[in-house]
């Protein structure tokens, strides 16, 4: 008998089917529509996660003096936990414990572990990795449209437009079988752009390439909409009609003409100009960002000026056109929607709005004044750590901060001056690898809970098999640790039940679960929140209206220099998932480690060839891998990939100030011959 | 009690101050603009005149922007005299304001070159003759433009081709005098310049080099060589200069424009600065807008009492019109270093690159701009080369040899699938089912096409 469920990576979450109740076997779903059977190399090899030799399948406490681990039980680790937590409390009020969550817990978990933080816990100190993902594009949607939801509209209408705009995706590596679309969009006769430093595989399927200096997508957008105006091509009716703030947001790309672009963004003025003209004669225009857009101290003004471009084209709303985020991680949508983020309540709820916390508080039996305030953002929280105002202990589920933190190293220092660092994985990933205590935890198959994929469609991961006996799921974690912090509120740990109380509690919020039921899910391959198309008739602001806000570029917070002369830019390859801690470990997914990749142009002023080592450095630390040699970069650009430690080392820690996200995608490097 | 900053002049230079200066409640900044306009966009006025950018879309910022900002703009308004020892500043109408920095960013005024007949008994223009400076002088040649007017541009530098290539474009027989003897003089040398006039040609302007426009009579516009050109227009676009009347009357340090140091300020008055096309620093006037909004930037931050200096080392100049490519860098002709240059008079190109010390220092760019975009960080950001990166800069980029696919080549990045598993299945259908190649992006679909039963011999793809 088959399970139907999704694949544990990313936030496409293809649908797929698994059999065998010891070693489960992937075989394709056809019936699910997001992937139609399709999967890539990671979602046919993630039954490899299972059962290896590396799997932790007993509470592990750590030695600080001899750095030993020993095997302990449940019952002696979870008192160790809390006895920490009350510590730590004890020295620094309830802010002295911390938590840091994922964007790929399931919605179950993240609601439940929010709850946690605010009610058993008592601290503000909550936030999570899907803060390095997608909060650039969470912020510019709310603040534009009074919603953030990744893709307002089913993936498949990507076919329908005829002109797609990819700005910082490489959907073709990241997420292949939304490649697809692409294909099919082509051979209806529209047409693929692509805005990315590197001419990636997603690239290649295009039919415009631009290739600007990393950090200057904004002024790619400004210039584009200053061409959209100068010829007449915006959609004055529809700026009448259904937007506040055009002539300000007008008047400021008056200053954008295409030579000045050129200048900024190394993109010559006749493909701006190209890239215009495309735009101006079609019906129908949708703009996608991902992270290379993003993950910027600028990110969430990019986001907000691209959106400006396709709300000048009256394209939001319009169905096969308008604007979406691609989101990253497997829950990157849902996980910032239940209440794992700083500044949120279930159902994305601001835990500032008094409405909010009264409706929450109702729904968990607690006072609305006993509920904390905002916390801090995720790297803002991971920087205070075992600082004098900082929390002195963290929970860790779902993250692998050691890898995944930009600045990696200092934030591997705070993480070190911790009292007490608790982490669940189900492995010893590197940031498990420096706990004082290690919770195994189910995974993926073992455990059923729902994800809300790239669309707002919620889906269910439905368990396949039975776990290791020792290990225990993060809901039994949470449970564990609320009782015995006395908690009165009730922790259930059967996961249809928490998704029905995290139902009632984004009851009437922006998302709102409470009509999606298991049942619901299973019959109709996922329920959209919200609606499976938004914004067709008006906004979510009170009004109505979508916001146009005028932005400025401001370009990366480094720049290069005479010491650090070229831009580092990161990211993902197709066989790896985020910090690879699960898939470095499946066997037949190939593991060839960290490589530098650089243009001839620049490797030949280095004297370096594809293979030898060279050494990466920025003012934050270094990295040595060998180098790729390919002319598919920018000759001023090198790019490492993410998924091993050392990437993070060089990145910047500069924040958006809106989104609180720090730069990954551009920073100054040298480069030399190791 | 905030200071008082006064901004005599509404242009490029001036909006950008203001920009800066925006919200910050330190200051009362007050916009003494001429014009009768809100401030717009002075470099598009040629794409206006062609017809590629709407009239509408050149505001920069509203009249509401500035309420908003807390900026007062006083459109209209112009400055007849600076009394510097009062602080104040005299209107036409006589009202004075007082001030207690004030900043001159008045811009420039066209040359008017010495042609008999162009300027009338009575003081004003001969109604053929046309100024190209501002949105008036564009409105009111757009006006003149009917069919079968037949036009003379005098001046062949940036705005001259710019506003020839723009009356060519609105289908006017278009003919440019230039007294030096090669086009964009001041920017380019010879050569280059024989590629753009030859570029001209083609497009169906006429070009006179080394030619003087000495006389406007009722027959047409006569050369100092003798020749008469026919026309019904005359549109002078011989450059401008620093427009320093109000200083040199103030008693301030000018030379061809009003004298500052590197914080903007003048060397006679630290109350006064200047910014944009009527300042002088280090003995240069820019007459472009980056520097100008370079400076504009730099005096915002010295009026908060920031560390911050004008350097002013690097300027790209870009040609706006449709069918020249033109880019210079910095001063070509000039700059100090070796030259790099790559000249195809076949295709009507000709490139050349200053190099110092490792750095590109200058650059001209004609008739081919392929990594133009490149070239311009790598100038802008000083960036160290090797020494035959400036030669590759300028050589065609290499095309994707086709690449030959060995057995061992991965064909399908998703199922992780090679060459020569896939030419071991003898059908697509089998090749599905035994490797699962083509059934994640889909993007391998044709190749695998191509490879499934095949001989072990490369194919090219790419």
């Amino acid at each position: 008998m088959a399970t139907e469920t999704h694949c544990p990576y990313c936030s496409l979450q293809c649908g797929m089917r698994l059999t065998g109740r010891r070693a489960p076997e992937v075989s394709a779903w056809e019936e699910f529509p997001v992937n139609e059977g399709a999967l890539c190399r990671k979602g046919w090899s993630a039954a490899g996660l299972y059962g290896g030799r590396e799997r932790i399948t007993s509470p592990l406490v750590r030695d600080r003096e001899t750095g030993e681990w020993s095997a302990v039980t449940w019952d002696d680790a979870l008192d160790r936990v809390v006895d920490g937590f009350r510590a730590a409390q004890a020295a620094k009020g309830p802010d002295g414990v911390a938590i840091f969550g994922g964007g790929g817990l399931t919605n179950e978990k993240a609601y439940a572990l929010g709850k946690l933080a605010r009610v058993a816990l008592g601290t503000s100190q909550i936030d999570y990795n899907g803060r390095w993902c997608m909060s650039s594009a969470a912020s510019a949607g709310i603040r534009a449209f009074g919603l953030d939801r990744g893709l307002p509209f089913p993936l498949a209408d990507v076919e329908e437009a005829d002109v797609l705009v990819l700005v910082g995706s490489n959907l073709a590596e990241t997420m292949p079988p939304a490649a697809r679309h692409l294909d099919r969009l082509r051979e209806r006769g529209g047409r693929v752009v692509v805005v990315d430093p590197r001419r990636t595989p997603t690239a290649d399927r295009a039919d415009l390439h631009l290739q600007p200096v990393p950090g200057t997508d904004l002024a790619l957008a400004l210039g584009l909409l200053h061409l959209l105006v100068a010829g007449g091509a915006v959609d004055e009716a529809y700026l009448a009609e259904r937007t506040t703030g055009w002539e300000q947001v007008r008047d400021s790309v008056a200053a954008w003409w295409p030579e000045r672009v050129e200048r900024v963004t190394g993109i010559d003025a006749h493909e701006v100009r190209a890239l215009a003209a495309m735009l101006a004669g079609s019906p129908r225009v949708m703009v996608l960002t991902a992270r290379g857009a993003e993950q910027h101290s600028t990110g969430s003004d990019t986001v907000l000026a691209w959106i400006n471009v396709a709300l000048a084209l009256g394209m939001v709303g319009r169905r096969g056109a308008g604007y979406g985020c691609l989101t990253g991680q497997g829950n990157g949508q849902g996980g910032r929607e239940h209440g794992q983020k700083a500044d949120q309540l279930p159902g994305y709820r601001r835990i500032d709005d008094p409405a909010a916390r009264a409706h929450v508080a109702g729904v968990w039996g607690v006072e609305p004044d006993s509920l904390p305030g905002p916390g801090r953002s995720a790297y803002e929280l991971l920087d205070a750590l075992g600082t004098p105002d900082g929390p002195s202990a963290l929970l860790v589920l779902g993250s692998n901060i050691v890898v995944s933190a930009p600045n990696a190293t200092h934030v591997t220092s705070r993480l070190e001056s911790l009292d007490l660092l608790v982490v669940c994985d189900i492995v010893m990933s590197e940031t498990a690898a420096l706990a004082d205590v290690v919770l195994p935890v189910t995974q993926w198959a073992e455990e059923t809970g729902t994800m809300t994929n790239l669309e707002g469609r919620v889906v269910l991961r439905q368990k396949a098999i039975t776990p290791p006996s020792g290990v225990r799921s993060d809901l039994d974690v949470i449970a564990g640790i609320a009782e015995r912090l006395g908690s009165t509120a009730s922790f259930p740990t059967d996961p249809e039940e928490v998704f029905a109380e995290l139902g009632r509690a984004s009851e009437g919020g922006p998302a709102d679960y409470s009509a999606i039921t298991y049942d619901r899910i299973r019959a109709e391959h996922g329920v959209f929140w919200g609606g499976e198309r938004l914004f067709g008739e008006s906004f979510a602001h009170p009004d109505g209206r979508a916001r146009m806000l005028a932005v400025e570029h401001r370009g990366a917070a480094e720049q290069p220099c005479a010491d650090y002369p070229v831009h580092l830019t990161t990211g993902r390859v197709l066989a790896q998932y985020q910090s690879g801690a699960q898939t470095r470990r499946t066997r037949s997914l190939p593991d060839d480690g960290p490589f530098v990749e650089l243009h001839p142009l620049l490797a030949g002023r280095l004297g370096v060839a594809t293979g030898q080592s060279v050494r990466v450095a920025t003012r934050r630390g270094q990295m040595t891998a060998p180098a790729r040699v390919v002319a598919t970069i920018r000759p001023d650009t090198v790019f490492v990939p993410f998924h091993w430690v050392g990437a993070n080392r060089l990145t910047n820690d500069a924040l958006d100030p809106a989104s609180r996200m720090p730069e990954f995608k551009v920073c100054a490097a040298s480069v030399a011959h190791a | 009690m905030p200071e008082r900053i006064l901004v005599v002049g509404g242009g490029m230079a001036a909006v950008r101050l203001a920009e800066h200066l925006a919200d910050d409640d330190r200051f009362a900044v007050t916009v003494l603009a001429d014009e009768p306009h809100a401030p717009y966009n002075r470099i598009l006025l040629s794409a206006v005149l062609e017809g590629t950018h709407a009239p509408s879309a050149l505001t920069l910022r509203s009249e509401a922007w500035f309420a908003d900002h807390g900026i007062e703009l006083r459109l209209g308004a112009r400055v007849l005299e600076i009394d510097r020892e009062a602080r104040e500043v005299v209107l036409v109408d006589g009202e004075r304001l007082a001030f207690d920095r004030l900043v001159l960013a008045c811009g420039s005024i066209p040359t008017l070159p010495p042609i008999r007949g162009l300027v009338r008994r009575d003081g004003t223009l001969h109604p053929k003759v046309h100024a190209f400076r501002s949105l008036a002088d564009c409105r009111r040649l757009d006006e003149a433009l009917t069919p079968g007017t037949r036009a003379v541009v005098v001046g062949g530098g940036l705005l001259g081709l710019q506003v020839a290539r723009a009356l060519s474009v609105r289908g006017l027989q278009t003919e440019v005098v230039e007294g030096a003897d090669h086009l964009l003089a001041s920017q380019v040398g010879p050569g280059a310049g024989r590629v753009l006039a030859r570029d001209l040609r083609r497009l169906g302007t006429e070009v006179y080099t080394g030619a003087r426009a000495v006389r406007l009579t009722d027959d047409g516009l006569q050369l100092d060589n003798g020749y008469v050109l026919p026309t019904d227009l005359v549109v002078l676009t011989a450059g401008g200069r620093p427009s320093t009347a109000l200083a040199r009357r103030a008693g301030l340090m000018v030379a061809r424009g009003v004298v500052v140091d590197s914080t903007l300020t003048s060397v006679t008055d630290d109350r006064i600065h200047a910014i944009g096309d009527c300042a002088e620093h280090r003995r240069r006037t820019t007459g472009f807008v980056p520097p100008a909004w370079e400076q504009a930037e730099v005096l915002a931050r010295v009026l908060r009492g920031e560390d911050a200096a004008y350097d002013g080392r690097r300027s790209v100049a870009r040609l706006r019109a449709t069918g020249l490519e033109v880019a210079v860098l910095g001063d070509p002709e000039h700059a100090e270093g070796e030259i790099v240059e790559m000249s195809n008079p076949i295709v009507g190109s000709h490139r050349r690159l200053v190099v110092h010390g490792g750095r590109i220092v200058a650059a001209a760019l004609v008739g081919d701009l392929s990594r133009v975009g490149l070239i311009t960080q790598l100038y802008d950001r000083g960036t160290l080369l090797g020494p035959d990166e400036p030669g590759q800069l300028l050589l065609p980029e290499a095309a994707d040899a086709p690449t030959p696919l060995p057995d061992e080549a991965e064909v399908c990045a998703c199922a992780g699938v090679s060459a020569g598993e896939i030419r071991a299945c003898g059908t697509v259908g089998e090749c599905v089912d035994r490797t699962r190649a083509t059934t994640g992006c889909g993007g391998c679909a044709d190749v695998v096409r191509r490879l499934v039963g095949s001989s072990p011999t490369p194919v090219a793809v790419g």
